[in-house]
């Protein structure tokens, strides 16, 4: 019985999400009879919905890139929001780092002791950090960490009506609250991905050496083999993709808030669930060119 | 006159955030003893809201069961997974000449590293959020006092049961994944970089060990209780209106990604620790 009540909220959430887009007024005629009016308002809500979020994301991200460029910006938001998600993303950075490289320079060195070349477990480490753990990890925080925290903040601030007052009163909230958002998102991305880099190295070196006995030189010999400056560009330009995307949908899917708190958990449920799509469908195409430009 | 004022603050202080630190972890282990204890309450009594959650965890409530719900979520980061085994994988042999591996390395990190892993950060996104949303919200809007005062388990009846539901829908949402896995890294290395599929079907065959499927399964499985456990305790306890609820998804999904992770991790180390179980000479 809970559950259907907290559904219901949610449906109504549902119904009022489609809030970022400037209302045009309803397809529907005003003299239609209700009960036909009440169906097709249904059919065309579950119909177009989708398609509505994916207008308002696009209408949004647009403005936010031409909001960019205008002049006032907020460069104090833009600090508190960075170190904002710099604080929360450190820890979990450090702790998703060190388990991911653990596990791949494990089962790397298992391979490469059956081929009986233990020597080249840095080119694993080195390879597998620089293209896949560093952006993969960085993923996986900016989402879980900064984009949910901010999709909370900015859900919270939708629900209490303070957007509306912010238009209210001639501030532009896509300049003021989601540029710095989404900038932020991105820059502190690319910082996080030298870190995770960084730590699943020291990580990797520490367990390939003191726990599977490999050669502390022939490990670092090892590192640049076939890991070398362009890659770890490619790299740092995918987190910083990362953090954009992360940043747009965390925002969007704040200022679409509707239906109290379920539909604020709802939301940060979303975001978590689209950033980690996107994400993904994003490092293989960045993975894919990446591979063609260095080789 | 003089104030009144605690000798030490600095010191009690910190002592303070320490022991507030240490009594989290006691409720929070508290919390999942109560809900692993209350499992057998929840199949005696509550079998029907089991039934309902596991279709639901299925097929994903609100916006996301438009776009198919967990199984296709789950299924779609696994696809990419496995479509990076082919292009870096084909690639990075290739540089060597020895392409025609690539489905060795499908059929051995696929199954060890990529598909347990993808799959523990699917199902915390999917069914992990979504569980500490529903139960954040409950909390706030004072739902689960309102279960206390009528008798319900509350535990049993919203926690116990996520839990059961989210071990039994990894089962076929596992299978979709791994199977998404492979197929993804076939067709990129047979229909995008062109490798006869006689060639990969035989050194992905040869390499495909069937015990170290099971014991993937296994850890999908024990990554799944770990995350539901995590996810409903997080839910249960959220706090502040809106805003909490959204923050104790937030801190549930950090939390899970690193306990599900460090699962694998460790499973793998017992596992895989002793001899490889892993023979290139067949």
């Amino acid at each position: 019985m809970v559950a259907v009540e907290s559904d219901v909220a949610v449906l109504e959430g549902v119904e009022r999400e489609q809030g970022y887009s400037p209302p045009l007024g309803h397809p529907d005629g005003c003299s239609d009879e209700p009960v036909a009016k009440a169906r097709r308002r249904a059919y065309s809500s579950s119909v177009s919905k989708p398609v509505r979020a994916v207008g308002g994301f696009v209408a949004m991200s647009l403005d936010t890139l031409v909001s960019m460029f205008r002049p006032p910006f907020a460069w104090r938001e833009f600090l508190l929001q960075s170190w904002f998600v710099a604080r929360v993303s450190i820890l979990p950075t450090i702790m998703l780092a060190i388990p991911f490289t653990v596990l791949l320079i494990f089962t790397f060195n298992i391979l490469l002791v059956e081929f009986g070349a233990a020597d080249f477990s840095g080119t694993g480490a080195a390879y597998g950090a620089v293209t896949q753990i560093g952006p993969i990890v960085t993923v996986l925080v900016v989402a879980g960490a900064g984009a949910t925290a901010m999709c909370a903040d900015l859900g919270a601030r939708t629900i209490r009506e303070e957007l509306d007052a912010l238009r209210v009163m001639g501030v532009n909230p896509i300049q003021a609250l989601v540029v710095p958002r989404v900038l932020a998102a991105t820059f502190v991305a690319t910082l996080l991905s030298s870190v995770v880099i960084l730590v699943g190295l020291v990580g990797s070196f520490l367990f390939s050496v003191f726990v599977q006995h490999v050669t502390p030189g022939s490990f670092v010999g090892g590192l640049t083999t076939i890991t070398g400056v362009a890659d770890v560009l490619i790299s740092i330009v995918k987190a910083a993709l990362f953090g954009l995307s992360a940043g747009l949908i965390a925002c969007y899917k704040g200022i679409s808030v509707g239906g109290g708190p379920a539909g604020v958990g709802n939301a940060v449920n979303e975001t978590v669930v689209f950033t980690f799509m996107a994400l993904f469908a994003i490092n293989i195409i960045a993975t894919a060119v990446g591979v063609q430009a260095t080789l | 006159m003089t104030i009144a004022r605690t000798p030490y603050p600095r010191l009690r202080q910190m002592t303070q955030g320490w022991v507030t630190g240490m009594t989290r972890i006691g409720t929070q282990a508290q919390f999942y003893g109560k809900t692993l204890r209350s499992i057998g309450a929840a199949f005696v009594h509550y079998k029907a809201e089991m039934v309902r959650l596991i279709a639901q965890m299925s097929m994903g409530a609100g916006a996301l069961a438009v776009i198919g719900g967990t199984t296709v979520i789950v299924g779609f980061l696994t696809l990419s997974t496995g479509a990076l085994v082919a292009v870096q994988g084909y690639n990075q042999f290739a540089n060597v000449g020895v392409e025609a591996l690539t489905g060795f390395a499908s059929a051995y990190f696929n199954v060890r590293l990529i598909s347990p892993v993808v799959s523990g950060i699917g199902l915390a996104a999917t069914i992990g959020a979504g569980a500490t949303a529903q139960l954040g919200a409950m909390r706030i809007n004072e739902e689960i006092d309102a279960l206390e005062v009528m008798g319900i388990r509350s535990i049993a009846y919203l926690a116990s049961t996520r839990v059961i539901a989210g071990v039994i829908v990894v089962i076929p949402l596992y299978c979709v994944a791994v199977l998404m896995s492979f197929l993804a890294a076939r067709f990129g290395t047979t229909a995008i970089y062109g490798q006869s599929t006689g060639v990969y079907d035989h050194y992905f065959n040869t390499f495909l060990n069937p015990t170290d499927l099971i014991w993937s399964f296994f850890q999908a499985i024990s990554m799944a209780t770990v995350i539901m456990l995590v996810h409903t305790y997080y839910g249960f306890t959220a706090s502040g209106g809106p805003a909490g609820v959204g923050e104790a998804v937030g801190r549930a999904v950090r939390t899970s990604l690193i306990s599900a992770v460090f699962v694998v991790l460790f499973l793998s180390l017992a596992i895989y620790g002793q001899s490889g179980n892993f023979h290139l000479s067949g």
